[in-house]
């Protein structure tokens, strides 16, 4: 028992390596290369039930954490107190991609999710889906991502409600669309590339092959980890062998997203953010790239998330850590450019249309409300739109965690770290409303696929349903046992009552939850017609609202604010006056920290810190009635 | 409450503590601040030097590192405590100068460290002038890198000045020497000091802290936590003990802007600490600390068997909370109020039906405190080892709390609390270890304390130690306190500009050697964190172009030459306060590091590449066509301003339209909303007979199964309920096995309030903590046996049995 004469003091800053050992597997970075393992685990820890049925993991495929790059001593200072600032990393996440074209879910339209879902296909026509959510599943189905997909060069024949992103500005026109067919290729070969930001380029030996050779149904999967960013063919049954596989030299790839309306078996848009701020257009079919924001001449900061821009063939939005939202033009880069971009900026914002808040934000920069208004840095309607950035937006000066647009490619949800929730009208460039979390960061954010709903996950625990038609906190739920990462919809779980989404946080935890307008106030058999009548009341009034001149809808709240462009924050609801759900399912299911989640229509894809890409079937033999059910109802 | 010995160390020299710490002090500072990071900067130049350890050794007389930057995560709390006592009389304080950097000879004898000023500032300089980092792989002592702790501590030593509390002067507050009027010298020593920075070795407190805590009277590594738990207890039975003495003197000093907590705490003695006024020793004048550090807990016991429900009120200064892994603070606090099943041997004793029933027991928070201090368990026994185990479990904190567990009369259940001190376990048992703390100070961010060394950092360092980074350094305490909505707006807007040149900064580290792919230097020499605020300020106007940017912009275009980022480390050059950080490491400087042909003269831009310049010239060129189109612009401009107010009013009307159909839908919103509401309670209060009617419902009955209600008819098919039922019933065998195993363990644990781990180890105490700790204390006059009693270590008891061999 007497331990002080046994041991001795160790010291007081442990050295590197000796007690590190024991502590996390997701700290120990191999020195050297190892392959992606696949595992098909089973047994009852593997599985979780719900009302439906039993989902059952079906594979986990286990992405290499790649070792330092060798000219790269790792940074590992053994003083737990260093204070020397880290770069940035993220989790593995993962931008699922199906080249075919899919029945979309039953419940029709798919949301902005975290890798980027099926955007496009919603945007097309977004007020008859609301319309015609209730009989609209055949209608939806045909209509959307397949069709572009087939024919993607059509992109300026948008629906005339929803208009394009820029429309307006004849500067931002596609500038190839002479050879509609020929689609613009990045213009560096990546494999030959002697760039010192990429360190080494692993394509398959027979990509060529295997791509002939996969059923075209199949999901391609892309997903960082560490230094590393793999393409994976997900249908294939070799999936442990990437199709392409490409490390950094330093810079870690925080988010990607896939462009879904360019997709083709000849050509797929890709884009990563970086953790120096930098941005990666790549087509792994041709393999050639093109690096945007170079050295961060645009902005300096991590980017956190990056998304195309529904419907945009070339444009997409990045969010950099300083809290401002960047649009680029993924052929719009170039060194003069940015050149011009960094120094001139400041310059351009007197030219802007919006002139009125520019003269504003420029004269009291630092000290602008961000909470009543975001400052319009660059519009995208400047008329200087040679160069990238095509527009920029300032929310505020804290990081942006994530953003997702709305499925009518109206409204954009952002979250940040200062724990906001903001609406914006991004084709106006407009804050339209502004929510804050419990306590702590919000984290993440999805919009239901009927675009009602914005969910968002946060540092609280708790996941937040917000209306942004009605201006208002929803229901809470609590189930997480720590920070929420990552929220999405289940579409096929979804149609225009009931909603079923899942999260996944850094408890390890999947939860998945079922709801509905009507339940949240549990009333009385008497109150039941009357909730009813409420939420088709309220659907009816967003539908005009979107579909008309897209008001404020919280106009009761803030009238007086429209006209200064401002936007009332809500205060944060009691705890007492909100409601709380629970979730129908929590269950651990990784050994670290979850970091994303998508459903597709056979599975429920998680993937984790250290790499763990998990799929769970969904339950087989109840599905057919589940579809039953939906279509009795 | 498990404890651990802090070894003495030759090394770990005395507690520092910086005034800044104390923003409360500040007012009474007549001074513009400097900042410590003043020091941090100066001496970041690295050096080699002799006789280091030597110097330490002197400095020894100070123990329990840990157990001052305990004090000072306390201090600005009890900071009113000076104020009491009025315009606070000099203490007897030595400062003395900084001792050479080689005294070898010197320092031996504590009074003959002469050294001048001057030769301190030489022995600077010639630091400063020392130049290159040795290279890396060389053996270098820990002390002699320059980014070692070692090496910053023994820095500031070097600087000074060092107060050193030798003897007290209790007299001056009418009071015995005790832990109160210890803590209270250094407070003092403190504020009268004129240096912002310095080091201050609290021996006298620890002398006196020893005599009255017999546990403490040895060698051994102490717990953190444990020692915030005696001395806040210690200053209560103090305060109280000379309460009648005391309040006189306040009332007389009430005007003291300082005073406010203390005349709150005069004015009300909070009705809810029903426990302790009990007591009936409580006097006006001591209810500061409780006003402070005090809330209330509500432990409801439920008899299974007869059904009567029986509350009890408990005070606190703390909550130990149980961790799981992969948890958050949220979740474990939830968890610490979560239904607790007392049976077999853990019976409860019901006065209802008279004998030991089974029961169900939640705590819940009746009064949230205004400092809430979270003592996070990291320290378990295992029984395989026969041995606390430090838990490396990776529980996460968020900047900003509100508790779940409040009970339903609770006042403000929805009072928001903000981090602002973090108690930190460097080490990798129970039995060793280091303390450290991050505090954050109201003007000058986050600041490390680590013995004498105090160093800014940055907001996203205090989330280095959720317990899963290499290091072990692990959150230990966490303090929150009180704070405003409002003001946590206010805060985070303020944050802003700083957030943003970290994450530029994160960005420059990935970028770092990037441009040239040349450049494997080592990790920068400097902290760039450690800038102060002032040069975030600077570059307010250009907060997306942030310095970082400029390495690689030498070598990749133009946009370096741009006259703003130049000017951001010329300017910190300009501001006399930050003037250290014109030696060799400003935070321009840094980057270029990753440059190794151009030395690193942040004040000279970059500008002489001569690609640069044509391209200088093509940006003004460019500006001239700017100028021609912004005239045909500001035509544009006045169109565009008509069309922008006729779509105003379009707007307008269109919403008038709308404000109509909208008000309507609030009015059905709120009386739906309302009748939810109506019959939520009525759901309640029939939930609430129906328990009591049948013990079926009320067992299965749970937070959950509560919530669960509300949205019962959630499209769940039978089976789900089923099978929910079954889960439940599962839980129940869950539980019981549970307590089970606790009435076992409490067993063998000798008594119910053995609860804490470390006694058992310890082998001179073996009491319990509560019954112990009055007893060292026999000694005092005053009655300090009940009133130390109060300090709920009960409270820790809840689960802790668990951990009981």
């Amino acid at each position: 028992m007497d331990f002080r004469s046994v041991l001795p003091p160790p010291p007081r800053y442990p050295a590197a390596g000796t007690y590190n050992a024991g502590l996390g597997a997701n700290n120990v970075i191999p020195m050297i290369e190892t392959n992606n393992v696949l595992t098909t685990p089973s047994g009852s820890e593997y599985q979780f039930l719900v009302g439906e049925g039993l989902y059952a993991l079906k594979e986990d495929l286990h992405l290499a954490t790649p070792p330092p790059h060798p000219s790269e001593a790792p940074v590992v200072n053994p003083n737990p107190l260093a204070t020397t600032p880290q770069p940035a990393t993220a989790g593995t996440k993962v931008s699922l991609l199906a080249l075919d074209v899919r029945p979309l879910p039953p419940a029709f339209y798919r949301v902005a999710s975290r890798s980027g879902g099926v955007q496009q296909s919603i945007q097309e026509h977004p007020d008859e889906s609301k319309s015609s959510t209730t009989e609209g599943r055949g209608s939806s189905s045909d209509a959307g991502g397949a069709v572009r997909t087939i024919n993607p060069s059509d992109l300026p024949t948008l629906s005339p409600s929803a208009p394009a992103f820029g429309e307006g500005n004849a500067l931002l026109a596609p500038p190839n669309t002479k050879d509609a067919n020929k689609r613009r290729k990045p213009k560096n070969n990546m494999t030959k590339s002697n760039s010192s930001f990429i360190s080494r380029v692993i394509v398959h030996e027979t990509l060529g092959k295997k791509l002939q050779e996969r059923s075209p149904d199949g999901l391609f999967a892309f997903a960082n980890i560490n230094r590393a960013f793999q393409w994976i063919d997900l249908s294939s049954p070799t999936k442990v062998e990437y199709l392409t596989k490409i490390l950094f030299t330093k810079a870690h790839c925080l988010c990607h997203d896939v462009n879904r309306l360019t997709k083709s078996l000849s050509h797929i848009d890709v884009i990563m953010g970086f953790s120096t701020g930098e941005i990666i257009w790549w087509d792994p079919i041709s393999q050639r790239y093109t690096r945007l924001n170079k050295n961060g001449i645009i902005n300096g900061t991590p980017v956190s998330e990056i998304r195309w821009i529904p419907g945009s063939e070339h444009l997409f939005m990045a969010a950099h850590m300083d809290g401002s939202l960047v649009v680029y033009d993924k052929e719009k880069e170039d060194a003069i450019f940015s050149a011009e971009a960094d120094g001139g900026q400041p310059q351009q914002s007197p030219q802007q249309q919006h002139s009125p808040t520019n003269d504003e934000t420029n004269g009291t920069n630092g000290a602008v409300n961000h909470s009543s208004h975001i400052q319009v840095t660059k519009s995208v309607h400047s008329q200087n739109q040679k160069t990238n950035p095509v527009a920029v937006w300032k929310l505020s000066n804290h990081r942006i965690n994530a953003f997702a647009f709305s499925p009518d490619n109206r409204h954009l949800a952002v979250v940040s770290e200062d724990g906001t929730l903001r609406i914006i009208d991004y084709l106006k460039e407009q804050l339209l409303d502004l929510f804050y979390s419990y306590y702590g960061g919000l984290t993440c954010v999805c919009w239901s696929p009927d675009g009602k709903y914005v969910l968002t996950g946060g540092q609280d625990d708790l996941l937040s349903i917000w209306c942004p038609s009605e201006s208002a906190l929803i229901a809470r739920c609590q189930g997480h046992h720590s920070w929420v990462t990552s929220v999405a919809f289940d579409p096929w779980r979804c149609d225009d009552k009931n909603y079923r989404f899942g999260s996944v946080g850094e408890d390890c935890r999947i939860c998945l939850w079922d709801f509905s307008v009507g339940m949240l106030h549990r009333p009385k058999a008497a109150s039941v017609r009357q909730r009813a009548s409420i939420s088709s009341r309220l659907t009816s009034l967003q539908r005009e609202n979107t579909g008309t001149s897209r008001l404020r809808s919280d106009s009761n709240l803030s009238a007086g604010e429209v006209d200064a462009d401002g936007v009332f924050p809500h205060p944060v609801s009691s705890r007492a006056s909100t409601p709380i759900l629970p979730p129908v399912l929590s269950k651990t299911v990784d050994a670290d920290p979850l970091c994303w989640l998508e459903f597709t229509q056979d599975a429920i894809i998680t993937s984790c810190k250290s790499g763990h890409v998990r799929t769970w079937n969904r339950p087989s033999d109840t599905s057919p009635q589940v579809e039953e059910q939906k279509t009795e109802a | 409450m498990a404890g651990f010995f802090q070894k003495i160390r030759v090394g770990s020299g005395s507690s520092k503590a910086d005034n800044n710490a104390t923003p409360k002090n500040k007012k009474e500072e007549p001074v513009p601040e400097l900042t410590p990071l003043d020091k941090a900067l100066q001496n970041a130049g690295p050096l080699r030097e002799d006789g280091s350890d030597k110097f330490f050794g002197l400095e020894n007389a100070l123990y329990y590192s840990e157990s001052f930057r305990e004090n000072v995560v306390n201090y600005r709390l009890l900071t009113p405590s000076d104020t009491p006592n009025g315009k606070p009389r000099k203490v007897n304080v030595t400062i003395r100068p900084p001792a050479p950097p080689n005294g070898n000879a010197a320092a031996p004898a504590k009074g003959v460290k002469g050294i001048t000023g001057s030769q301190a500032l030489k022995a600077r300089q010639a630091l400063n002038g020392a130049g290159q980092l040795p290279p890396i792989g060389q053996a270098v002592r820990p002390e002699d890198r320059p980014d070692s702790p070692e090496y910053k501590k023994k820095q500031a030593m070097i600087k000074g000045p060092v107060l050193e509390l030798a003897q007290e002067n209790p007299d001056a507050y009418g009071m015995q020497e005790c832990t109160f009027t210890g803590l209270k010298d250094i407070f003092t020593a403190l504020i009268e000091s004129n240096d912002r920075t310095g080091v201050l070795s609290p021996q006298r407190f620890l002398d006196i802290f020893k005599r009255d805590n017999e546990m403490f009277r040895n060698s051994m590594h102490q717990d953190a936590h444990e020692f915030y738990g005696l001395v806040l207890n210690d200053v209560i039975a103090n305060v109280e003990a000379n309460a009648k003495a005391l309040q006189e003197r306040e009332e007389s000093r009430n005007r003291d802007g300082l005073a406010q907590s203390v005349e709150k705490a005069l004015g009300a003695s909070s009705p809810v600490m029903k426990g302790l006024s009990a007591s009936g020793s409580r006097m006006p004048g001591t209810g500061w600390v409780h006003d402070i550090f005090e809330g209330v807990l509500t432990s409801e016991t439920k008899c299974l068997t007869c059904e009567t429900a029986s509350q009890r009120d408990e005070t606190f200064l703390d909550l130990s909370i149980d961790l799981e892994e992969h948890s958050s603070v949220t979740s474990c606090l939830r968890k610490f109020s979560a239904e607790e099943m007392l049976c077999e041997r853990n019976k409860f004793h019901c006065d209802h039906c008279g004998g030991l029933q089974e029961a169900e027991k939640r705590m819940k928070i009746k009064k949230l405190p205004k400092v809430l201090a979270l003592h996070l368990k990291r320290f378990k026994y295992t029984e395989d080892y026969s041995r606390l185990q430090k838990l490396f479990h990776r529980v996460v904190y968020p900047y900003h709390l509100r508790m779940f567990n409040t009970t339903d009369d609770a006042e403000d259940p929805d009072r928001m609390y903000e981090l602002y001190a973090v108690v930190v376990h460097i080490g990798g048992n129970a039995y060793h270890g280091h303390y450290v703390s991050v505090i954050k100070t109201k003007d000058r961010g986050w600041l490390l304390f680590d013995d004498e060394m105090v160093e800014p950092v940055d907001k996203h360092f205090v989330r280095n130690f959720f317990g899963d980074k290499p290091g072990m350094a692990c959150a230990y305490v966490l303090f929150y306190q009180e704070v405003t909505f409002e003001k946590v707006r206010e805060e985070m807007d303020a944050e802003g500009l700083e957030e943003v040149r970290l994450a530029s900064q994160k960005a420059g580290i990935a970028l770092g050697a990037e441009p040239n792919g040349t450049t494997n230097k080592p990790p920068p020499l400097s902290r760039l964190n450690t800038q102060p605020v002032l040069h975030v300020e600077d570059h307010g106007a250009l907060p997306t172009l942030s310095h970082v940017k400029s390495a690689p912009d030498i070598t990749n275009g133009p946009t370096s030459t741009s006259p703003d980022q130049i000017s951001s480390p010329t300017d910190i050059q300009a501001v006399p306060a930050t003037s250290p950080t014109t030696s060799a490491v400003t935070p321009g400087a840094k980057i270029m590091d990753g440059i190794p042909p151009v030395p690193p003269i942040p004040d000279v831009p970059p500008t002489p590449i001569s690609p640069s310049k044509s391209k200088e010239d093509k940006v003004r060129d460019k500006k001239e066509l700017k100028a021609q189109e912004k005239a045909r612009k500001a035509a544009e401009k006045e169109q565009a301003k008509i069309a922008e107010k006729e779509r105003a009013e379009k707007l307008a009307k269109a919403r008038e339209a709308n404000r109509a159909e909208h008000e309507l839908l609030q009015k059905t919103i709120q009386e739906s909303k309302q009748m939810a509401a109506d019959d939520e309670k009525r759901r309640k209060k029939e939930a609430a007979e129906a328990r009591d009617r049948s013990p079926v419902t009320f067992l299965s009955r749970g937070s959950k199964s509560m919530s669960r209600k509300s949205f019962g008819f959630l499209g769940k098919g039978d089976r789900d309920k089923e099978k929910e039922k079954q889960k439940e019933a599962d839980k129940e065998k869950e539980r019981l096995a549970r307590s089970d195993k606790e009435g076992n363990e409490q067993q063998n644990g000798g008594s119910t309030t053995s609860h804490s781990p470390i006694r058992t180890t310890i082998t001179e105490r073996t009491e319990t903590s509560s019954s112990s700790m009055p007893a060292k204390s026999d000694e005092e006059a005053h009655e300090p046996r009940g009133l130390k009693g109060r300090f709920s270590f009960g409270l820790k008891r809840k689960k802790s049995g668990k951990f009981l061999s």
